[in-house]
């Protein structure tokens, strides 16, 4: 992680020989191996595109009727097809067709860009195991910059909610602050995606519920979602299962719901600790200055790690928890002395 | 200062053509910015519109550049040459900041002395007006020469003989008084079983909030921007209690089926 005055600190240290972060470096690779997954455990794979449904009469009883493209592999014209179901899991992204059709609503949304660039091998070796984290008005007012390794290239990239429109701008200023160590590199892709900043109004109706980005599951601060994303859709199937005792009876939107009020229990305090984190940290750079300076220490980084990795709030130690406290006041107070200081510079 | 040439595409776009009028703005920013990086670009691509996640986005964006655009009075001819991939980063040196005592990423601290000591006074001023020059110009990272430099090798007592008693014991007597409110109302709630429930990491979250409550309300003024603040954690909760405010609407019919 890098501060706005390029002050760098190296999160993993504490991390033991059989913890790592996971950092996925091929979409498509993961997506397969979970289809192929479910194939194995007995699910029929289509590959189709969405279209819409026909609802049954609320709470009749009925079946969804839903309508999609129909793909064979490696064919690009889709075939119309319809199919009559009895539960509709949406897991279909942040621009949602299931969550569309029922209404939802819309959620904020923060833009991420991001450039897949390839550098020289000398210069990927130094990414070989290592994300960057930048922050800085300059790279994003809101979010960070990232250099995240991708296999044989890396992706650079930032994000914004509040300022889309600069956002080109943010990811020149995450080049710039990358430069000497992506220099000689060569756009191979540019990509937009935008990432959802709390969940939709509705993420259940009748049999229909939203998982993952389309429900809107990415945590502030960090915007991590796979980890969400797979976790809500096992908590909704796992429902499903359980309510339809097997598949022998019918579900409703109670058994749904317990999907719902698991996952919220279970992480609203992580979501809302986040939350909270990004409004006082990304603000301003005085506070990125003081977040780098804690996360250098080895117990922020013990705890971020714990419960980043076991999706856990752990109790920590008092008398650490104090020195933390302390350390954290103390660098956001010299943070803050030093810009009232560099109110009155002159350059 | 190399220069590489624009080389073809290699690689299917992903994006649809019409996101890439926004390009020409990025580079009128970098001229404007006189950044250290500039774009070069080959016309002619076209990737299919994918149903991914991009395509929403990329609509509303591209009303945004084009008000954008409209605003800074581009011209139609010069998105046509840009709206492409197949580009090469190429590094440019910028003026970065120098200063006699700064070497290796940190502050030289024996050229900071005075009658034998440190002049802390003096590595304060520097490092403001770094983080000054900084702000305006970002820099590239380095590993090569990371920074060193960190604020907290300042001696707690040069802060405050700098900012002069009175308002460091404003503070601290602000902190002292948060801080026993808080320990009173985290023991009153450890009773309720809130605090065993969401682990310490809450409490901490709390003291961040005191502590940026005393670092922040130094003005009234200041009270506008919490204000600001607590309206959108107010609606980060709403949002995600919606979705229950509906059950409980419609729950108990519902319950019956
Ligand atoms: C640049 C960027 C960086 C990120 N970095 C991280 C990170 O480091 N760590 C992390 O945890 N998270 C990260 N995230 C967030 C994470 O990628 C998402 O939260 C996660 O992928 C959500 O998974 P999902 O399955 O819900 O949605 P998606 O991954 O978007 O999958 C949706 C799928 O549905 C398909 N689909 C869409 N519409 C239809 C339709 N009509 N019919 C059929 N299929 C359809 C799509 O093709 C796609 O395969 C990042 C996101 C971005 C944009």
């Amino acid at each position: 992680m890098i501060s706005p005055s390029n002050v760098g600190v190296d999160i993993g240290r504490t991390l033991k020989p059989h913890e790592y972060i996971g950092m996925v470096r091929r979409d498509e690779v993961l997506d397969a191996y979970l289809r192929e997954r479910a194939a194995e455990a007995g699910a029929t794979v289509i590959n189709g595109l969405f279209l819409k449904m026909d609802k049954p009469e609320a709470r009749s009883g009925g079946r969804y009727k839903i309508y999609y493209n129909h793909y064979e592999k490696g064919s690009v014209n889709g075939e119309k097809r319809e199919m009559e179901v009895d539960a509709v899991i949406g897991a279909d992204g942040a621009n949602s067709r299931v969550a569309k059709s029922i209404g939802a609503g819309d959620y904020d949304y923060a833009i991420a860009f991001q450039e897949r660039v390839k550098i020289p091998d000398s210069k990927m070796e130094y990414y070989k195991d290592l994300a960057e984290m930048y922050v800085g008005d300059d790279v994003s007012p809101d979010f960070y910059g990232w250099v995240f390794p991708k296999c044989d290239h890396v992706a650079v990239g930032t994000g914004t909610v509040t300022h889309k429109s600069e956002i080109k701008q943010f990811q020149a200023a995450t080049r710039l602050r990358a430069r000497d160590k992506i220099e000689g590199g060569k756009i191979i892709r540019v990509e937009a995606h935008p990432i959802p900043e709390h969940p939709r109004p509705r993420r259940v109706l009748d049999r229909v519920a939203l998982v993952g980005d389309a429900a809107g599951y990415v945590t502030k601060c960090s915007g991590e979602g796979i980890y969400f994303a797979a976790k809500s859709g096992r908590m909704c199937a796992e429902a499903i299962v359980e309510g339809s005792e097997n598949g022998t009876r019918m579900i409703n939107e109670a058994d749904l719901r317990t999907y719902l009020k698991k996952f919220d229990q279970t992480y609203w305090p992580t979501y809302k600790v986040l939350d909270i984190l990004q409004k006082v940290f990304y603000r301003s750079n005085p506070a990125r200055e003081a977040f780098v300076q804690m996360c250098a220490d080895e117990y922020v980084q013990k705890m971020t790690f714990d419960s980043y990795l076991y999706k856990r709030v752990v109790p920590g130690n008092p008398l650490d928890d104090l020195k933390l406290a302390v350390n954290t006041i103390g660098s956001l107070v010299r943070a803050n002395a030093l810009k009232n200081e560099m109110s009155k510079v002159a350059l | 200062m190399a220069l590489f040439s624009p080389s073809p595409p290699t690689t299917l776009f992903t994006l649809s053509s019409k996101a890439h009028l926004s390009t020409k703005t990025q580079l009128t920013l970098f001229l404007r910015k006189s950044q250290s990086l500039v774009l070069l670009r080959s016309a002619g691509d076209n990737g299919a519109g994918s149903v991914g996640s991009a395509s929403v986005v990329e609509e509303k964006l591209e009303k945004k550049e084009e008000a954008q655009k409209s605003n800074l009075g581009l011209k139609e001819e010069e998105e046509q040459g840009l709206g492409a991939n197949g580009v090469s980063l190429k590094g440019e040196a910028s003026s970065s900041f120098k200063d006699p005592r700064w070497v290796k990423g940190n502050w030289d601290l024996k050229q900071f002395e005075k009658n034998g000591s440190t002049d802390w006074d003096a590595v304060i001023d520097a490092e403001a007006r770094r983080r000054k020059w900084l702000q305006e110009t970002p820099e590239a990272s380095s590993n090569d020469e990371p920074v060193v430099f960190d604020s907290s090798i300042i001696p707690w007592w040069a802060w405050i003989k700098r900012y002069h008693l009175p308002e460091a014991e404003l503070l601290n007597g602000r902190a002292a008084m948060i801080g026993f409110f808080m320990a009173y109302f985290v023991d009153s709630l450890t009773g309720v079983g809130l605090v065993d429930q969401m682990g310490n990491f809450f409490c901490k979250t709390l003291l961040f909030i005191a502590v940026s409550g005393v670092l922040l309300i130094r003005k009234n003024e200041d009270i506008e921007t919490l204000k600001k603040l607590l309206d959108e954690t107010t609606f980060y909760d709403k949002q995600w209690q919606a979705t229950w405010q509906e059950d409980d609407s419609t729950g108990a019919k519902k319950n019956k089926t």
